[in-house]
């Protein structure tokens, strides 16, 4: 009754392909003393935040309003912990601020948002706007859908982009800067944690007070 | 006021028989596909009780070294006696009372512990410290016994499966005493009373465990549960630990010497991680006895000290959880080098 699964993938004597495994050729018995070992008391922290650095919470307040405040570029000045001074470029869209984490620091950010995925993808760079690389990717979930209750989740990935280990444009940088964005990277899991308890403090103390989650100044 | 300190002075131990080699369960087992996974993978060896041997005789040869080291008046002058037994021989009354009569004592105090299981040891220590600071005594006697490998587990349909390779049996006691020379320095307990009933006692067709009836019983976690049980002694044993770590202001990796349960090797690896220390300081003798049960812990210590693997002024950590994860305890002894 299946589906051709992985028809054209024709291997001799039908063996798994390496990696695979899937009920038929791992059924339950062999597969969950497999996941158990792959269960730990502890994980290392290059292990959850090496690769992929994931921060989530929950927010109460109305998902679509909390997507509304994260799409406007300039909400970034409220909840992250270091960049300020936004102003927009003549390019339309392309913001320039300040990230006091490096003195002086140019930060560029433009901001993708999709109202029908509730997706807010900030693509970033430090000293230049051409090639946005850092990219902050965030998505807005309905709570009732996945926690039964009112309110938001949202998810945040950055993933570890070769530039963080060496900065690809090193003649944009302010002179004796002594630091680079990815000098950083190991904190991220920390520091993005801090910034999204910010995010869920500031939206939650305007939607239990009636305020509006996007403040009138950025209207 | 200051606690008057209660030391943990000996621990002795007992293993039944020779040693059974895994062979043995292999010539019954249904299937080789678990065999090599570090989960279920068998212990070289491991120990059965004697078909006529009672957890009271496994005590009385536990204590022998006890008896050896400090003279036969030490039993005599034991005024708490504190028993664990994993199948009591009778479980309408427990085994403390004819464990008393066996050594020749005649306690105060005689306490069947049931709810400690494989961190019964741990819940003993407790329990004879609190006694002693408390003035009900000087001297305690804290004895385990595991006997469930050779008689649930080796039953005709049981030994078949994967996890009746595992159990080993063996039997150990502590000596405990108003002391300085290695004083229980804190010990945690926890009981998570919500998890009581995933631990089961599965007979086909079903029955009470005392009814007569056909088909044999075999203790395990329902199967839906294994998973939480494997999460559950993740996060508890390395919590207990830690709960007494944080009183004694001792960072877990100056740990001397780790001693746990050993229900499996992925639980030994993933505590040892937990505590940040090397195998050499996580003293266990899973490949040798299999899961001990609450013997585990003491066999263990009594292992590495006559080893000399913890030397003069090393903490000692013993955690355990037990069952299905409705208990779980640490304690910290700092080791006095000598007993």
């Amino acid at each position: 009754m299946s589906l051709p699964a992985l028809e054209d993938i024709a291997l001799p004597n039908s063996e798994a392909l390496a990696g695979v495994t899937r009920i038929e050729n791992a059924p339950r018995e062999k597969a969950t003393p497999i996941i158990m070992e792959m269960m730990r008391s502890v994980y290392p922290h290059d292990v959850v935040f090496g690769d992929y650095c994931t921060v989530n919470d929950y927010i109460d307040c109305p998902p679509d309003e909390l997507f509304e405040y994260l799409s406007d570029t300039r909400s970034l000045e409220e909840w992250t912990y270091s960049l300020r001074g936004f102003t927009e470029t003549e390019e339309p869209g392309l913001w320039l601020a300040y990230d006091r984490l490096g003195s002086e620091t140019e930060i560029y950010t433009r901001t993708v948002a999709n109202r029908d995925a509730m997706t807010v993808d900030y693509h970033c760079a430090w000293d230049q706007g051409q090639h946005l690389w850092m990219i902050y990717l965030m998505r807005v979930v309905d709570a009732q859908t996945v926690l039964n209750k009112p309110g938001s989740v949202v998810l945040w990935t950055n993933c570890h982009h070769p530039f963080y280990d060496n900065n690809p444009y090193p003649e944009t940088a302010p002179a004796q800067r002594p630091v680079w964005v990815g000098d950083f990277w190991d904190m991220f899991g920390a520091g993005h944690r801090l910034e999204l308890d910010n995010l869920k403090a500031i939206a939650e103390y305007r939607h239990h007070n009636g305020l509006p989650i996007t403040p009138a100044w950025m209207k | 006021m200051e606690q008057p300190a209660v030391s943990l002075l000996d621990v002795s131990t007992y293993l039944p028989g020779e040693p059974i080699s895994a062979d043995y369960y292999a010539q019954f087992a249904d299937s080789d596909d678990l065999r090599d996974n570090l989960m279920f993978r068998a212990p070289k060896f491991r120990h059965h009780v004697a078909p006529d041997e009672t957890a009271i005789d496994m005590v009385e040869r536990a204590a022998a070294g006890i008896v050896d080291r400090h003279g036969s008046d030490v039993l005599a002058d034991v005024d708490i006696l504190i028993t664990h037994t994993q199948l009591p021989d009778m479980p309408f009354y427990g085994g403390g009372g004819g464990m008393a009569n066996r050594l020749g004592m005649k306690p105060n105090w005689v306490i069947d512990l049931h709810n400690g299981g494989c961190a019964a040891f741990i819940l003993g220590l407790k329990l004879a410290r609190q006694l002693i600071a408390s003035g009900e005594g000087r001297t305690a006697l804290v004895a385990v016994a595991q006997n469930a490998a050779g008689q649930v587990f080796d039953q005709e349909t049981i030994r078949p499966k994967a996890q009746a390779a595992v159990p080993g049996d063996g039997a150990a006691v502590g000596l405990v005493a108003a002391s300085n020379v290695s004083p229980i320095l804190d010990v945690e307990c926890r009981t998570y009373g919500e998890y009581a009933g995933d631990m089961t006692m599965a007979v086909d067709p079903p029955r009470k465990w005392w009814q007569a009836g056909p088909g044999e019983g075999c203790i395990g976690f329902t199967e839906s549960k294994i998973t939480k049980v494997l999460a559950r002694g993740n996060r508890q044993v390395p919590e207990v630990a830690y709960a007494v770590c944080d009183r004694l202001g001792l960072a877990p990796k100056d740990i001397g010497l780790l001693v746990t349960n050993q229900p499996n090797r992925v639980f030994l690896r993933n505590w040892r991680e937990a505590l940040e220390l090397p195998e050499s300081k996580h003293r266990d003798t899973f490949d040798e006895c299999g899961n001990l049960f609450a013997a585990g812990v003491p066999v263990n210590l009594d292992r590495a000290i006559t080893e000399g693997q913890v030397g003069a002024g090393d903490v000692v950590m013993m955690a355990a959880f037990a069952h299905a994860g409705d208990f779980a305890g640490a304690a910290a002894v700092r080791w006095g080098g000598q007993r």
